[in-house]
């Protein structure tokens, strides 16, 4: 008697309590993140002083776009978002092959550059490879400019430092002993090491390698500190353009800020949700 | 054989990876004078320490970015509790969108996010204090402790609880001698990124407090211009980090 009437009420409240449970954290980033965007996107329609009696007003929207400096921004954030998700997936591959039949002490190890923050990874970047920095003094000179170099090479460097941990875990779960077995069932069928490799290896990490590749390129579309410790003084990246902008005249810069800014984020979700699209079309 | 050239292996790569570039950080940081092209300072000291701690800003924004630390991943960590439960189970469709929904923060630029929200909180007096910047924080911090929190409330768990609650353990005795051992590991996983996320935040440090410098904001201008406090400034920046080394190495261990 009594556990049927436990019965009904678990089968009545089953989806409410999750509910319950989930809407503090929904409620929170609803507030956080949403009023964020809204906040940006407020700031990048306020009209420009004594602009006449209209509330909001596109001018931050045209001045951004006709700016030639937020253009090569724009440009100069995604090559390095391209250049350093790329070069991150390749070493992650290279990594996650050699270390899939190692102990976890190994891949641990190779997995703590996910602990050092990317302002460190720079400071150690220029201390290394900044004009006389220790580099230069054990090698006399460096064949390439790295920090402050116009090509954008110190920030890609820092960004696989980081990142290609994280693209190495990702590749290690799927090449666990399923992907073994099928190997070697493969392999015992009479395909050749680089048949496995094509046909059965790579057809399960392209599309993990591609998702992550993805998050790393969303990140790096908003690289702030890195560029400002290490990037070129020109171009900026989409965030050191809209700090510029407010650091050059506070008032109107504010606009073109957030407009920059919201450009940034909208391409981070868009690469995000494109990543998810693919991470789905797995399971079909 | 085999056992004795892993460690060898491992401490190689911990080496290469980490010890030999931190290990400039050090030298620099008590590099009193440091001419181009010697490979070793000229005269050691802590003149670093020093200047970086000359008046209290630099000891003020270390304790300010504790605190935020510690205030955001502990809000965190109670949002993404209850949360994470609800995300271990329940119809995967439902799971997804909310996962991604929950996620979509990490996405963005920090720097993004905090002008965005400092457009309110400079409203609300919320604008250069702890709370206002540990609120930003927690934008993108409470992604991350949930993402490490959902695969601790795992069936093994929930199976362990329920025969702990038909034993007629009460719900306090069962969060004290059942959930929490069960999950300690990875709620210990979870608080520690947690914090390093917050610890580490830059652009949304500077668009939400600008006027209240939390450590990494005083720690870039002195990059460029004086390398050796920018390096004393560095270590402490990194000491969360190096702990949380420690600890996963120790985890590490323990699991070989």
């Amino acid at each position: 008697m009594r556990s049927a009437a436990a019965t009904a009420r678990g089968a009545t409240r089953r989806v409410p309590p999750d509910l319950l449970r989930l809407a503090p954290a929904l409620l929170v980033t609803t507030l956080l993140f949403g009023g964020a965007l809204l906040g940006a996107l407020k700031q990048s329609v306020e009209p420009p002083l004594g602009g006449g009696p209209s509330t909001w007003s596109l001018a931050s929207w045209r001045a951004v776009f006709a700016d030639p400096t937020f253009l090569d921004a724009l440009w100069f954030s995604i090559r390095l978002a391209v250049i350093s998700s790329l070069a991150a997936a390749l070493i992650a591959l290279v990594l996650a092959t050699l270390l899939r039949s190692r102990g976890p002490a190994l891949k641990t190890t190779f997995s703590l550059p996910v602990t050092v923050p990317h302002l460190i990874v720079a400071v150690l970047a220029v201390a290394w490879l900044a004009p006389g920095g220790i580099a230069e003094r054990a090698l006399g000179s460096l064949p390439i400019g790295v920090v402050h170099a116009q090509s954008g090479l110190g920030i890609v460097l820092v960004y696989v430092y980081k990142e290609t941990p994280f693209l190495v875990l990702l590749l290690l779960s799927v090449m666990g002993r399923t992907l073994r077995r099928r190997e070697e069932a493969s392999a015992v069928l009479g395909a050749s090491p680089s048949q496995v490799l094509r046909w059965v290896v790579w057809p399960a990490v392209r599309r993990p390698l591609a998702v992550g590749s993805m998050i790393v390129g969303a990140f790096v579309l908003g690289a702030f500190e890195v560029p400002l410790v290490l990037g070129p003084n020109y171009p900026p990246t989409l965030a050191t353009y809209a700090y510029q902008a407010t650091q050059t005249s506070p008032l109107s810069g504010q606009g073109k800020a957030a407009a920059s800014l919201l450009v940034a984020a909208a391409a981070a979700i868009a690469l995000g949700l494109a990543a998810l699209a693919l991470a789905r079309t797995e399971d079909g | 054989m085999v056992e004795r050239r892993l460690p060898r292996t491992v401490g190689t790569v911990a080496v290469l990876l980490f010890a030999a570039p931190l290990a400039v950080l050090v030298v620099q940081a008590f590099a009193e004078v440091w001419r181009y092209p010697a490979l070793l300072p000229q005269r050691w000291g802590l003149r670093g320490f020093e200047v970086a701690f000359e008046g209290d800003q630099a000891l003020q924004a270390t304790l300010d970015s504790f605190e935020v630390a510690l205030i955001s991943t502990a809000a965190a960590i109670l949002l993404a509790w209850p949360a994470a439960r609800a995300l271990a189970r329940g119809p995967a469709r439902l799971r997804t969108a909310a996962i991604v929904f929950l996620a979509l923060p990490l996405l963005v630029p920090p720097l993004a996010t905090g002008t965005g929200l400092a457009e309110w909180f400079i409203r609300l007096g919320l604008a250069d204090t702890r709370v206002g910047v540990a609120l930003a924080h927690l934008t993108v911090v409470l992604p991350y402790v949930l993402l490490v929190l959902i695969p601790g409330f795992n069936p093994r768990l929930r199976e362990l609880e329920e025969m702990a609650a038909s034993l007629g353990m009460g719900p306090v005795r069962r969060l004290v001698s059942v959930t929490l051992p069960g999950i300690r590991a990875v709620l210990a996983a979870a608080a520690l990124l947690g914090f390093l996320v917050s610890w580490s935040q830059y652009g949304s440090s500077l668009a939400v407090g600008g006027g209240l410098p939390m450590l990494p904001l005083t720690l870039l201008p002195f990059v460029g211009s004086d390398p050796n406090v920018a390096a004393a400034l560095s270590l402490l920046f990194l000491a969360p980090a190096v702990l949380a080394l420690l600890l996963a190495s120790r985890a590490a261990r323990e699991a070989l």
